[in-house]
């Protein structure tokens, strides 16, 4: 095929326009003036005032909390939705599960953070629980939307999978659950990984679903730092844009680099 | 009865007296509409190696994944040693099976993978880590004990998915395919270890095979699967020299196949005209058959004989033009375009290296077999 | 070896008590989760979205009452009739349409070559770059969204930039514009388009493309009756998951549009948390729900028919 230059410079401008905004942020995370177009000079002032105001402080811990337990909860849900579907051949419900089980990743976050609102407040009518809203709400409600994410993730690496294995250990005297366990788990464990980091992010991440489905007392990160990006520019936004880049860059390459390396291995079998 | 001879010789499915120790009756599978094992009925013998041969979609695999229990019959019955096994789940089977992708756990050592089926049975560690080293000695692959799967070599693999399967001593060992991912040379080597550890060990084995050389090697009897039926049960030298229809005589082997018409039934002999061969067709003994039926006539292309001169007599014999000549090396193929505008095999083994006399390309040459060469099909 | 009269294990027993058997079990959890979370909701919206807004707790008037063993129903379509009414909701969801559509093919535009080039690299460059498009994605959507005002506000760098070289004088207007929305949208939601791209390119086997060299097409030839046709479902099911979520998207619109940007997804939020109208909310929900309903079950064909074809 002909080497044109057309895919290249293409790509690299692609590139250039997913990682700009990115970069900017970073670099003016250091830069001494609060105004964008001016350098005012290196500083690390914005890091300071980030690490001393107790809002985000509080914040970014619940939502921590919230996105670990979401992530957990969702790579259990998801991966059953994911082995049962994978599995269980034909069932009833089946279609319905399916459904249910993809709709979330396109399904649009207004609408679902309204409906699992007004769920909860009929729920609280009805059967007086959940007593207000607040961290288990937003918590049903991540799990919820990135259980669909990990079903899909869990889904691919199960289809691909070998299922002579599973009937392998049964032929060896292992019971269904000993199987799942025993060689299931194992052998999925990289998909399952990736899945609860996705979940985390997700629930990290999400803004509108928890502001629906938020009670008093509990604001995550995503709310303050869209209360504050709001009211127009505020520096150390970009400091803690910076972290969590630099957070997430970390672990990408460190899983990526795990990933290969144990596929490498795999591949020379 | 003392097991001092092997069970081919014995031969137990000759005495109606024995009991079979597996035994398959009218099994039938269907996924939806498909029907992909029909009516079969089968009975094995203990310590028997006993090979099921066909086609892809013959379903040759699915009878063997619901002896294994992955497949439960729509229909029919499955028993093991006196023992109705037909609902039981694989987890309660006494048969293990050896996978086509061996199937061997990717994140366990060799010894954990053998170890895994006897600890799964409540075996006490140090007692079944005695019998995986004792099986891991008997393939050979002591020294590999602590490798995972990936670090092993193809050959490798294939010996620790057998010593897997073997190491709970089961009633029957079931063999998808064991050699189907070895290079044609291991196989080879392999099929004379496999048959050596099954008589080494007396376990009963049903080998599930595409390759019929494989099956020939192998085993004690074969059957031949096509279209989800068992269409003939038999040893290796009765499928091949007594195929009962057109489709085991192809299968197995290749074939020139005449299609004739009965014009003389006697007791020790018939005649076939066959318009397809271009002469008469002598069979020398006698065939339950009525004047003017239809019969086919299968010889085998090592039993064609090629001469440049005319072999005599009035049967048997028939002139054709030498299309192509295939040199194996052992042997050299020939096709040859008959008169009657068939085209036939015929080998000729290479007993000389140099053969300054040899028949070659658009010779004109006589076919001929004698009256015992081939066998009357009426299917 | 065990026998079969040694059976089944003491939680099978236990579940067979109780009348269940694993296989039940394990389908329901799942099963239950996402019917009370995600089914059960929508038919409380569309419930709440037949009553009337009142100045109560919950702002809104039950949809039936029980009296002994009577229930009477009150079904309230004023919701609906109103948002037919008033322009605003008509133009929002046609405006957050054709926003969506446009947003999904300018990343189609964009992505479509970057994915081809991906899939063409060699190893191990192919898996740099497909990790540097999914990258962006595991950093906060928000914080990207918020990078781009720094951008194209009027004192931001795109303005800085363009002054500083002497292009402009007065600084253009980009934030606050449709301009940036359709950026913002195509800016976040390209991996999702990349993606499904670049899985159908990747599988797309060397041996048909050079077949189709050495039956004599050049290389445009062999990419408008080769690699163009067989890479549509991917083109679908990156377009739609683009589409799709960008028709309710709310973050974007109100950081990145102007006043006038209504999309649907920001009449929502502000007919819930600005005027507390829970009830219109909810028939605004629900429309926007049959709107995207059509093109989720289209994806979802996709994907099952692509399965189908990998088995």
């Amino acid at each position: 095929m002909r080497r044109g230059l057309f895919l290249p410079v293409v790509c690299t401008l692609g590139f250039v326009f997913l990682y700009a905004p990115i970069v900017s942020l970073v670099v003016y995370s250091f830069n001494d003036s609060r105004l964008v177009t001016v350098w005012g000079g290196f500083s690390t002032r914005w890091y300071v005032q980030l690490f001393t105001d107790p809002q985000i402080l509080g914040a970014a811990w619940i939502s921590l909390q919230v996105a670990a337990i979401s992530a957990t909860l969702a790579v259990a849900l998801g991966t059953l939705a994911a082995y049962v579907l994978t599995r269980f051949g034909p069932f009833r419900g089946r279609a319905i599960l399916t459904g249910m089980a993809t709709a979330p990743l396109v399904m649009p976050e207004v609408i679902t953070g309204l409906s699992l609102l007004l769920l909860f407040v009929a729920m609280e009518q009805i059967i007086g629980w959940p007593g207000g809203r607040g961290m288990t709400t937003i918590i049903i409600a991540h799990v919820t939307f990135c259980m669909a994410y990990v079903a899909v993730v869990v889904q691919s690496r199960l289809s691909g999978m070998d299922e002579s294995l599973e009937e392998a250990a049964m032929d060896l005297g292992a019971r269904p659950v000993r199987v799942f366990f025993d060689v299931t788990i194992p052998v999925i464990a990289p998909a399952l990984v990736a899945g609860w980091l996705l979940a985390f992010t997700l629930s990290l991440d999400d803004l509108v679903i928890a502001s629906f489905v938020t009670g008093p007392g509990a604001s995550t990160l995503p709310m303050i730092i869209f209360s504050k990006v709001r009211l127009g520019v505020s520096p150390d936004i970009n400091a803690l844009a910076t972290i969590i880049i630099a957070v997430v860059a970390l672990g990408v390459v460190v899983a990526t680099w795990q990933m290969r390396r144990s596929m490498r291995g795999r591949r020379t079998s | 009865m003392p097991d001092t001879q092997t069970v081919a010789a014995r031969k137990p499915w000759l005495d109606p007296a024995q009991k079979p120790f597996v035994r398959i009756q009218k099994v039938t599978k269907k996924f939806g509409d498909f029907t992909a094992v029909w009516d079969v009925s089968l009975d094995i013998f203990k310590g028997e190696l006993f090979c099921l041969l066909g086609g892809s979609g013959s379903g040759k695999s699915t009878l063997l994944r619901m002896i294994a229990g992955f497949e439960a019959p729509t229909s029919g019955r499955i028993e093991i040693d006196g023992q109705d096994m037909t609902h039981v789940a694989p987890y309660d089977r006494p048969t293990n099976m050896m996978f086509q992708s061996y199937a061997l756990f990717p994140h366990m050592t060799v010894e954990r993978n053998v170890a895994y089926g006897l600890l799964r049975e409540g075996m006490a560690r140090d007692k079944a880590m005695e019998r995986v080293a004792a099986m891991l000695k008997l393939v050979q692959l002591t020294p590999f004990a602590g490798r995972k799967p990936h670090q092993l070599s193809g050959g490798q693999r294939q010996r620790v998915a057998l010593a897997r399967a073997l190491v709970k001593r089961p009633k029957l060992l079931l063999l998808d395919e064991p050699l189907g991912a070895l290079d044609k040379k291991l196989r080879e080597e392999t099929q004379f270890e496999l048959v050596k550890i099954q008589e080494t060990l007396g376990i009963t084995f049903m080998v599930v095979t595409h390759d019929q050389e494989e099956a020939m090697t192998l085993s004690s009897r074969i059957g031949v699967m096509n279209e989800g039926e068992i269409v003939q049960v038999g040893e290796p030298n009765e499928i091949y020299e007594f195929p009962h229809s057109r489709f085991v005589a192809d299968f197995v082997g290749s074939v020139n196949i005449f299609e004739g018409r009965v014009i003389e039934d006697e007791p020790d002999f018939i005649r076939l005209a066959s318009p397809e061969a271009g002469c008469d067709i002598h069979v020398g003994h006698g065939v339950a058959c009525t004047l003017n039926q239809t019969l086919w006539y299968a010889v085998r292309p090592e039993k064609m004989r090629l001469s440049r001169t005319d072999p005599g007599g009035a049967f048997n014999r028939v002139q054709g033009v030498v299309q192509e000549i295939a040199y194996l090396g052992n042997l050299s193929i020939f096709r040859v375009r008959l008169d009657s505008g068939k085209v036939v095999r015929a080998t000729r083994a290479n007993v000389a290296r140099v053969d300054e006399e040899a028949i070659s390309w658009d010779e004109r040459v006589w076919v001929s077999w004698t009256d015992t060469a081939g066998v009357v099909l009426n299917r | 070896m065990s026998t079969p009269a040694a059976g089944r294990g003491p939680m099978t027993r236990l579940l067979a008590a109780l009348g269940l058997s694993g296989r039940a079990l394990v389908i329901a959890v799942p099963l239950a989760w996402l019917a009370l979370f995600f089914l059960v909701p929508f038919l409380v919206v569309a419930k709440i979205s037949l009553s009337e807004a009142a100045i109560a707790r919950p702002p809104y008037t039950p949809l039936w009452e029980w009296e002994g063993l009577r229930v009477t129903l009150f079904l309230n379509f004023e919701n609906y009739a109103y948002l037919w009414r008033d322009a605003l909701y008509l133009d929002a969801y046609l405006f957050s349409i054709s926003t969506a559509f446009i947003s999904a093919a300018v990343a189609l535009v964009v992505g479509y070559p970057m994915a081809y080039f991906i899939a063409r690299s060699p190893e191990p460059r192919r898996t740099l770059l497909l990790m540097l498009v999914i990258l962006p994605f595991w950093t906060s959507f928000l914080l990207r969204v918020y990078a781009w005002q720094g951008f194209l506000r009027d004192t931001g760098v795109v303005n800085g930039l363009l002054t500083g070289l002497g292009i402009i004088d007065e600084p253009l207007r980009l934030l606050q514009t449709n301009f940036a929305v359709y950026l913002g949208i195509v800016y976040t939601y390209l991996p999702f388009m990349i993606l499904p791209l670049y899985a159908t390119l990747v599988k797309l086997e060397q041996d048909l493309l050079e077949a189709s060299a050495d039956l004599g097409a050049r290389p445009v030839a062999t990419f408008l009756t080769i690699t163009l046709p067989l890479s549509v479902p991917g083109m679908i099911a990156g377009f739609l998951l683009v589409f799709i979520p960008a028709i309710g998207e709310f973050v974007i619109p109100e950081l990145l549009g102007g006043p006038d940007t209504l999309m649907i997804g920001r009449v929502l939020w502000n007919e819930f948390f600005g005027s507390r109208d829970w009830p219109v909310a909810s028939a605004v929900a629900i429309v926007m729900l049959l709107v995207v309903v059509v093109p989720i079950v289209f994806l979802r064909q996709i994907q099952a028919h692509a399965e189908e074809r990998v088995k």
